[in-house]
C-alpha cells in the first residue's frame, strides 16, 4: 500500500507509513507543515489505492457546524406535504481532509472533532452513523498564527498522531517536477478495499503485548508528566502538563501496527519507541519557559525516551 | 513534436498578443503572463488598483479566444452559492415540485473574480475549490466545469478597510501573480486617444477552445533537461531563510520561501516561454523570465520585511543573481 501511494506522493516515506498506521488504529491524524506540499494529494491518493470517498472542507474562520455535518432542509413530497429532509455534510465520507483546521472557530472544530471521536453526527435530536472506515485527516500550518484559533489541548489529543511534514529537500523537489509538469499523473492500483481495513483493524488489536512491554509504554506516559515520579528533569523543568491516558492507548495500537507490518507477532519496546515522537508530541504541553528556551517537544520526547529504561527493575 | 508545430504555437501565441493590444494600451508582461497562465493551465492573481483595465484585458482575452466570459465582484455579503450555484424548487406542469440545479458565474471558461479580498473567508474558499478541482459540488452531486476553465482573481491593495486578505495558503493556489502597472505618459495619452474619441474595434476571434486545449497539451510536451529542473528547485530552496543556500536578503527579510508549487510555475511557465522562442527544451534564460510572477506571492515577509517595505521582486532579483545555473 505504502510502493502504491510512493507512485505519486514524492518522499515522506516516513509521513506515508505513519498514516497508514494511524488508519489500521483507527485513529486520526493531524499534519503540520507548510502550504503546498502535497497534503491533499496525499490524501487523495489514499483514497484512490483503498477505493474510498474522499471529501476536503477548507477550514476558513466563517465555516459553521452545519457546512460540515449536514442540516436539515424543507422539503415537499408529492402529496404537497413538507417533510425535513436531512442534507448530508461533506463529513458523510470515509476519507476526510480537514484543511487548515485552526481557521475555524472553536464550535465549527469541535463539530468536527465530535464526529471524528464518535463516527457519527447528531442533527435536530436524530443520530447519522458514518460509514466505516472514517478517517480524518487533519492539516495546520505554522505559518501565519494570526486569525487563527489554535485546537485546544482537549482537542489536539483526540489525534492519534501529529506528524511534522518537512520542506522537501533538492532532489525531492526535481521529482515534484518531473511527475507533476508533464501529461499524467500515473495511475494508483487499487491494494485493499474499505472491507480490507477494517478487518486489518481488528487484527491489529489481537496482536498481543507483553507485560513488560505494557510497563515500558505506561511508565513512558508517566514520564511526561512533571509531578510524577518517573518525570525526567527535562519534564519537570520545562512540561506543565503530561500526556493523557489517550498517549498510552495510541503508543500501544501504534505499536501493534508497527509489529505487524514487521512481520512480528508481538509488540517490542522499540515499537514504542518508533511510535513515540508521533503519538506523544502533541501531548506534551510546554510551559512558558520551554517555549521561551525553545526547547522542541520532540527534544523532550527523545529526552524521555532515553532516560526511561525498558525493563522495571533497572528503574 | 516537431519544429513546424512550435513554431505554429508561436504564431499563434502572438497573433493572440496582438489582437490584445489593439484594444489594450501597454501591459505586454501582463497581457503574456495572462497567456502564459492560461496554457500552463495554471489561474492568475492580479494586483492592481482601480482603473486599470483589468476588466478590459479579461474580456478582450475572451473575445479572442470565443470562450465565455464572466465577471463576479466580490463583496462581503457575497456567498458561496452565488458563485457555485443553487437547487431552486420548481414546479411542473402537473404542479409537481422539484430541485433543479441553478448553474453560477463559475460555469464559464475565464472567470474574473473582481476584489476578491472583500468577501467572506467562506466564499472565497468555494471559488478556490472550483479553481483547484475544475468541478463543484452543490447539494450532494459534483458538476465538472468545461475546460478550458481559468480564473483570473484581482486584489486591490490601496483600500483595504474591511477586506478579508487571501490566507497564504490560498495564494499559493495561484500559478502566477501579475502587477499591473499605472501608464507612462505615452500610453496615457493613447488611452486618451481610444477611449473619448470614436474609435472603436471589435476583437477578432484567433483561436477557439480545442486550439486552447491544444497548445496546453503542447506546452506540457515540452522537455526539461535535469540541470534546468534542478535549477528550479535550486531557485525555490534559496528563498527559503533557513536553507543553506538562502541570500543574504532572504535571511534577513523572509519568514517563509515558496512552496513546491513555485517549481512548478517555474517549470510550466518555462515551457510555454521556450514554445514562443521556437525551442523544444526549456533553458535557465525562460525559468528566469517567469520568475517573479512564480514566486512573488510566495515569498513571505518577516516582521523587518514588512516593516521595511521591502519588495520581493528585488529578493527574487538576488536570488536568481545567486543562484548558479548549474550544480549540485
Amino acid at each position: 500500500m505504502s510502493d502504491e501511494i510512493s507512485k505519486v506522493i514524492v518522499g515522506y516515506k516516513d509521513i506515508i507509513d505513519n498514516v497508514l498506521t494511524a488508519l489500521m488504529s483507527r485513529g486520526n491524524v493531524l499534519l503540520e507543515g507548510v502550504p503546498g506540499i502535497g497534503k491533499t494529494m496525499l490524501v487523495r491518493t489514499l483514497g484512490e489505492v483503498l477505493d474510498l470517498r474522499f471529501r476536503r472542507v477548507q477550514f476558513t474562520a466563517d465555516l459553521m457546524p452545519a457546512d460540515i455535518v449536514g442540516t436539515n432542509m424543507i422539503s415537499q413530497d408529492e402529496a404537497g406535504n413538507r417533510t425535513f429532509r436531512f442534507e448530508r455534510g461533506p463529513v458523510f465520507t470515509h476519507l476526510l481532509l480537514a484543511d487548515e483546521i485552526n481557521r475555524a472557530t472553536p464550535k465549527t472544530q469541535s463539530a468536527l472533532l465530535e464526529a471524528m471521536e464518535e463516527h457519527s453526527v447528531t442533527v435536530a435530536g436524530t443520530q447519522y452513523v458514518l460509514d466505516e472506515p472514517f478517517f480524518v485527516l487533519a492539516t495546520q500550518n505554522p505559518i501565519e498564527m494570526e486569525g487563527t484559533y489554535p485546537l485546544p489541548q482537549a482537542e489536539l489529543d483526540k489525534f492519534i498522531f501529529k506528524l511534522d511534514v518537512p520542506f522537501p529537500g533538492l532532489d525531492d523537489l526535481d521529482e515534484i517536477i518531473v511527475r507533476t509538469t508533464y501529461e499524467e499523473m500515473p495511475p494508483v492500483d487499487v491494494v485493499a478495499k474499505g472491507e480490507d481495513i477494517l478487518e486489518l483493524r481488528k487484527l491489529v488489536r489481537q496482536v498481543p503485548i507483553a507485560p513488560h512491554v505494557e510497563d515500558y509504554a505506561a511508565r513512558t506516559i508517566l514520564a511526561t508528566s512533571p509531578v510524577s515520579e518517573f518525570a525526567t528533569d527535562m519534564v519537570k523543568r520545562y512540561v506543565r502538563a503530561g500526556s493523557s491516558p489517550r498517549g498510552l492507548q495510541g503508543l500501544i495500537l501504534a505499536g501493534k501496527v508497527k509489529a505487524l507490518l514487521d512481520g512480528r507477532y508481538a509488540v517490542s519496546c522499540d515499537d514504542i519507541d518508533e511510535m513515540a515522537h508521533a503519538t506523544l508530541r502533541h501531548r506534551v504541553q510546554r510551559n512558558l519557559e520551554a517555549e521561551a528556551e525553545e526547547i522542541s517537544p520532540d527534544a523532550i520526547v527523545s529526552d524521555i525516551l532515553e532516560k526511561t529504561p525498558q525493563t522495571a527493575e533497572a528503574a | 513534436m516537431g519544429a513546424k508545430k512550435n513554431g505554429r504555437f508561436e504564431a499563434r501565441f502572438t497573433a493572440l498578443r496582438e489582437e490584445m493590444e489593439k484594444v489594450i494600451v501597454g501591459c505586454r508582461d501582463v497581457i503574456e503572463e495572462l497567456m502564459t497562465c492560461l496554457f500552463s493551465g495554471g489561474n492568475a492573481l492580479i494586483e492592481s488598483p482601480p482603473g486599470l483595465g483589468k476588466t478590459l484585458i479579461v474580456k478582450t482575452l475572451s473575445e479572442a479566444l470565443d470562450l465565455h466570459f464572466s465577471r463576479i465582484q466580490f463583496t462581503p455579503d457575497l456567498m458561496p452559492a452565488d458563485i457555485v450555484g443553487t437547487n431552486v424548487i420548481m414546479q411542473d406542469d402537473m404542479g409537481k415540485r422539484y430541485f433543479e440545479f441553478q448553474h453560477g458565474p463559475v460555469f464559464t471558461h475565464i472567470l474574473l473574480a473582481d476584489e476578491i479580498n472583500r468577501a467572506t473567508p467562506k466564499t472565497q474558499s468555494a471559488l478556490l475549490e472550483a479553481m483547484q478541482e475544475h468541478a463543484v459540488t452543490v447539494g450532494g452531486v459534483r458538476y465538472e466545469l468545461e475546460e478550458p476553465f481559468i480564473v483570473v482573481a484581482t486584489e486591490n491593495h490601496l483600500e483595504t478597510e474591511g477586506t478579508y486578505s487571501l490566507p497564504e495558503a490560498q495564494i499559493d493556489r495561484f500559478f502566477f501573480n501579475s502587477r499591473l502597472r499605472s501608464p507612462g505618459l505615452e500610453e496615457l495619452r493613447e488611452i486618451g486617444r481610444r477611449t473619448t474619441t470614436t474609435f472603436s474595434y471589435t476583437v477578432k476571434e484567433q483561436l477557439n477552445r480545442e486550439e486552447v486545449e491544444e497548445m496546453k497539451r503542447e506546452a506540457r510536451g515540452v522537455e526539461v533537461e535535469s540541470d534546468v529542473r534542478r535549477y528550479a528547485s535550486r531557485i525555490v530552496l534559496a528563498t527559503h531563510p533557513t536553507h543553506e543556500t538562502a541570500t543574504d536578503t532572504v535571511r534577513r527579510f523572509v519568514r517563509y520561501g515558496s512552496s513546491p508549487r513555485g517549481t512548478q510555475a517555474l517549470t510550466i511557465g518555462g515551457k510555454v516561454r521556450a514554445l514562443l522562442d521556437g525551442r523544444k527544451s526549456v533553458s535557465p534564460e525562460d525559468m528566469r523570465s517567469v520568475a517573479k510572477p512564480s514566486l512573488r506571492h510566495r515569498l513571505i515577509l518577516n516582521f523587518e520585511g514588512e516593516a521595511e517595505n521591502i519588495d520581493p521582486d528585488d529578493i527574487i532579483d538576488e536570488v536568481i543573481k545567486q543562484t548558479p545555473e548549474s550544480g549540485a
